[in-house]
C-alpha cells in the first residue's frame, strides 16, 4: 500500500522503538501492533534518577497526525505528572512549551520527543516539583 | 534471525499459549530467542523460549538482577508488559531490547508526597502507629519508661528482638513529641559540649547516607556543612534553645513575607520539596508519614509544630529546625536567582546547620533517657540489637577510623573536664578501645547475658570495695571496667561516675556503649564518649574479660589497680596537661587579649581545645 504519509520516518521509528536504543530510559512502540497507519503510539519514559521522577514510569500517548513528520506529533501523558509544559488536568503536552515540539523539524522523531521530555524532567525547574502519587492516570 | 534448534528441551514448566498472531504458527518446539534487558544502569542478555510468558521472563530476570519479580517492570515499545502476557504477544523477537525498571521497595527520599499525616501536626498522634501501644507518655521523665514502653514493655509486646532501629525511631518520636524533653536534652552539658565541635558535627552528618543523598541533590547543604563558621554558629545556637526558638520565629516570619512576593510562593514550594521534604521523609519514614508532605504552603506549617517534628537518629538535620531553615537556604539559591528578596541568606544558612546540630543534639540523653538506659541494660538482648544496627556499625567504624574525632568527643565529656588526668589516660587508649568495640567478639560478649552478668558482678564487687575501702579507690569508677564493653551495668554508686558510658542509643555518634545507668553525683546524663572515658584503659582487659567471663577477676583487678594508681592523685603529678596541651591555644588567646590565664585554661578545657568556642565562652562570661 502506498505507505501512509510519513511512513518513511515512522517505520524506522518503529524498528528503533523495538530495538530499544539509547540508554534504556525511553521506550516507544505502536499502540496497536496491527495499526497499519502507524499513527498511534505509546511511549514510556523512565523517570531520571536524582529527580523527583526517579524510578517512576511515565506512560504517554503519541499521535502522529497526517502531516507528520512535517508537523509535530500530538503528545499526551497518560500517567499523571507535574511538569512545566504539561497540562495538569489532562496530561496534554503543550507544543508551545516544549522546544522540540515548538520548533519541530521533520528530522525529529518520537524518540527525540521522549528524550526531550525526559531531559526536561531533569531541569532545575522541574526536577523537584511535587508529584502526585505514583500510578495515577489522567481520566480521559 | 538466528534460529536455535532448540531441542535442548524447554525447561519451562508451562508453555505460554502459543500466540497465533501473524501467519506463522509457532513451531512445536519453542525457539530460544535472545532478548536484551536494559536498565538505566546495565544491560543483560537473556535466552528464553520465544513463547515464554512475561512472568517466566521476569523470573529469569529476577535471578540475574537479584530482585524480586514483583519489583520488576518490563517495558517494550512503550508498553508495560504484564505478567500474563507472552513475549510473542508483544512482538518481542530475537535480538530485541526490553527495558527494565527495578522498583525499590523503600523510597529513600521522599518522592511521593505522602498525605498520610497531613493533619497530624502533633507528633504524639504520630507516635502511636508503632505497635507499641502502651500508654506512651510524652512527659520528660516517663519518657524513659513510657516512651518505648520501657524496653521491657516492648519485649512484652513481642518487639524485643526486633529491629532496634524501630525502637529508636519510636524514641525519636517521643522525643520530638515532647518539647520539654528537647529542651532538657539541649541543656545537657554533654550535648552542648558535643555540639561545640563543628568538625564532629559535620562528620556525623556526612556519614549518614540519607544525608549524602540529600547533599547530592542540594549542594548548598554541603556548602553549609563545610563552612566552619556556619557550623559553629549553628552549634552555638543549637546549644541555646531559647536562641534557637528566636531564630525559628524569625525565619518563619521571613518565610511568610516571602510568600507575598510574586513568585515567592512557588519559591517556597520549591524550597520545601528541595530539601525539607526529602529530609522530612527520610527522617520520618519510620514515623508514619510526613505531616507536611501534602502541604503546599509549607511556611505556615513550619511554625507551631517544630517540637513535634521527628528526627532521624542518624546524624540528619532535625527536620524540626529545617522547615524554616532549609527552606530559607533553598530560597537563597532560588530567590537570589529569581531576584526576589533574599535577606535571609545568613540566617538561612545558620538555620540549616542549626537543624543539623539540633538534630544530633537531641540524641543525647536526658534524665528520662537515663532510666531508659537503665532499662536497656537490663535487657542484654537489646544491646545486641543495638549493636547490630547498621548505623551503629557505621558510626563505630567512622569513629575508629577517626580517633581524633572520638578523642574529641570523649574529651568533651564534662566528666573529663573535671579530670584531665583521666583524659590523658584515655587518649592513647582510644584507638585500641574503638577497635575493640568493633571486635565482633566484644559485641557478642556484650550480648552474652552471662558475660554481662559477670561484669555486673565485678562492678558490684568494685562498688563494695569502694564503700569498704574508699581509700583504695578514691575516684575509681567500677563502671569503667565493665563500662568499656558498654555492657549493661547497674548504677555505679558512690564512685565518681565516669558516667553512663555512652548512651545505648545508637544515634550517639560515639556508639552505644551502653549506659552505665544513672550514675551518682556529677554523672552527666549522656556521655557519649566513645565507649566510656575510662573504658580504654580497661579495654585491653575487656576482651579477655568478656571472652572468659568466669575468669575475669584476675586481669580486671590488675587493671583496676593500675587505674587506681593512675587516678590516685598522689602518684601522678598534677599534670600540667591541660596547660601543656593547650599551650598553643593559650598563646593565641593571650595574643588576642585574653589575659586571664586561668579563665582561658578553663574555657579551653571546657571546649576541648576549640579556640573559637573558648573565646565565646570567655566573652560570654565577661561582665561587659
Amino acid at each position: 500500500m502506498a505507505a501512509t504519509t510519513g511512513s518513511g520516518v515512522k517505520v524506522p521509528q518503529l524498528v528503533e522503538g523495538q530495538k530499544g536504543v539509547g540508554d534504556g530510559t525511553v521506550s516507544w512502540g505502536l499502540e496497536d501492533d496491527e495499526d497499519m497507519t502507524l499513527t498511534r503510539w505509546t511511549g514510556m519514559i523512565i523517570g531520571p534518577p536524582r529527580t523527583i521522577y526517579e524510578n517512576r514510569i511515565y506512560s504517554l500517548k503519541i499521535e502522529c497526525g497526517p502531516k507528520y513528520p512535517e508537523a509535530p506529533p500530538f503528545v499526551r501523558f497518560v500517567t499523571k505528572i507535574n511538569m512545566n509544559g504539561v497540562n495538569s488536568s489532562n496530561g496534554v503536552v503543550d507544543p508551545r512549551a516544549i522546544s522540540v515540539l515548538a520548533k519541530w523539524q521533520n528530522s525529529y522523531s518520537i524518540k527525540v520527543v521522549l528524550q526531550e521530555l525526559r531531559r526536561l524532567m531533569m531541569s532545575k525547574e522541574n526536577m523537584k516539583l511535587p508529584q502526585p502519587p505514583e500510578g495515577q492516570c489522567y481520566s480521559n | 534471525m538466528a534460529e536455535n534448534g532448540e531441542s535442548s528441551g524447554p525447561p519451562r514448566p508451562s508453555r505460554g499459549p502459543a500466540a497465533a498472531q501473524g501467519s506463522a504458527a509457532a513451531p512445536a518446539e519453542p525457539k530460544i530467542i535472545k532478548v536484551t534487558v536494559k536498565t538505566p544502569k546495565e544491560k543483560e542478555e537473556f535466552a528464553v523460549p520465544e513463547n515464554s510468558s512475561v512472568q517466566q521472563f521476569k523470573e529469569a530476570i529476577s535471578k540475574r538482577f537479584k530482585s524480586q519479580t514483583d519489583q520488576l517492570v518490563l517495558i517494550f515499545a512503550g508498553k508495560i508488559l504484564k505478567d500474563q502476557d507472552t513475549l510473542i504477544q508483544h512482538g518481542i523477537h530475537d535480538g530485541l531490547t526490553v527495558h527494565l525498571v527495578i522498583k525499590s521497595q523503600n523510597r529513600p527520599q521522599g518522592q511521593s508526597t505522602q498525605p498520610s499525616n497531613a493533619a497530624g501536626t502533633n507528633a504524639t498522634s504520630a507516635s502511636t502507629p508503632r505497635s507499641n501501644s502502651t500508654p506512651i507518655s510524652t512527659n520528660s521523665n516517663p519518657f524513659g519508661l513510657g516512651s518505648l514502653g520501657g524496653l521491657a514493655g516492648l519485649s512484652s509486646l513481642g518487639l524485643s528482638s526486633t529491629n532496634f532501629s524501630e525502637l529508636q525511631s519510636q524514641m525519636q518520636q517521643q522525643l520530638m513529641a515532647s518539647p520539654e524533653m528537647m529542651i532538657q536534652i539541649m541543656e545537657n552539658p554533654f550535648v552542648q559540649s558535643m555540639l561545640s565541635n563543628p568538625d564532629l558535627m559535620r562528620q556525623l552528618i556526612m556519614a549518614n547516607p540519607q544525608m549524602q543523598q540529600l547533599i547530592q541533590r542540594n549542594p548548598e547543604i554541603s556548602h553549609l556543612l563545610n563552612n566552619p563558621d556556619i557550623m559553629r554558629q549553628t552549634l552555638e545556637i543549637a546549644r541555646n534553645p531559647a536562641m534557637m526558638q528566636e531564630m525559628m520565629r524569625n525565619q518563619d516570619l521571613a518565610l511568610s513575607n516571602l510568600e507575598s512576593i510574586p513568585g515567592g510562593y512557588n519559591a517556597l514550594r520549591r524550597m520545601y520539596t528541595d530539601i525539607q521534604e526529602p529530609m522530612l521523609n527520610a527522617a520520618q519514614e519510620q514515623f508514619g508519614g510526613n505531616p507536611f508532605a501534602s502541604v503546599g504552603s509549607s511556611s505556615s506549617s513550619g511554625e507551631g509544630t517544630q517540637p513535634s517534628r521527628t528526627e532521624n537518629r542518624d546524624p540528619l538535620p532535625n527536620p524540626w529546625a529545617p522547615p524554616p531553615a532549609t527552606q530559607s537556604s533553598a530560597t537563597t539559591s532560588t530567590t537570589t536567582s529569581t531576584g526576589s528578596g533574599s535577606g535571609n541568606s545568613s540566617s538561612n544558612a545558620t538555620g540549616n546547620t542549626v537543624a543539623a546540630a539540633n538534630y544530633v543534639a537531641s540524641i543525647f540523653s536526658t534524665p528520662g533517657m537515663q532510666s531508659l538506659l537503665q532499662q536497656i541494660t537490663e535487657n542484654p538482648q537489646l544491646i545486641q540489637n543495638m549493636l547490630s544496627a547498621p548505623y551503629m556499625r557505621s558510626m563505630m567504624q567512622s569513629l575508629s577510623q577517626n580517633p581524633d574525632l572520638a578523642a574529641q568527643m570523649m574529651l568533651n565529656s564534662p566528666l573529663f573536664t573535671a579530670n584531665p588526668q583521666l583524659q590523658e589516660q584515655m587518649r592513647p587508649q582510644l584507638p585500641a578501645f574503638l577497635q575493640q568495640m568493633q571486635n565482633p567478639d566484644t559485641l557478642s560478649a556484650m550480648s552474652n547475658p552471662r558475660a554481662m552478668q559477670a561484669l555486673m558482678q565485678i562492678q558490684q564487687g568494685l562498688q563494695t570495695l569502694a564503700t569498704e575501702a574508699p581509700g583504695l579507690i578514691p575516684s575509681f569508677t567500677p563502671g569503667v571496667g565493665v563500662g568499656v564493653l558498654g555492657t549493661a551495668i547497674g548504677p555505679v554508686g558512690p564512685v565518681t561516675p565516669l558516667g553512663p558510658i555512652g548512651p545505648i542509643v545508637p544515634f550517639t555518634p560515639i556508639g552505644p556503649i551502653g549506659p552505665i545507668g544513672p550514675t551518682g553525683p556529677a554523672g552527666p546524663p549522656g556521655s557519649t564518649g566513645s565507649g566510656g572515658p575510662t573504658g580504654p584503659t580497661v579495654s585491653s582487659a575487656a576482651p579477655s574479660e568478656t571472652t572468659s567471663p568466669t575468669s575475669e577477676s584476675g586481669p580486671n583487678q590488675q587493671f583496676i589497680q593500675q587505674m587506681v594508681q593512675a587516678l590516685a592523685g598522689a602518684n601522678a603529678p598534677q599534670l600540667p596537661n591541660p596547660e601543656v596541651r593547650f599551650q598553643q591555644q593559650l598563646e593565641q588567646l593571650n595574643a588576642m587579649g585574653f589575659l586571664n590565664r586561668e579563665a582561658n585554661l578553663q574555657a579551653l578545657i571546657a571546649t576541648g581545645g576549640d579556640i573559637n568556642a573558648a573565646i565565646e565562652r570567655l566573652l560570654g562570661s565577661q561582665p561587659s
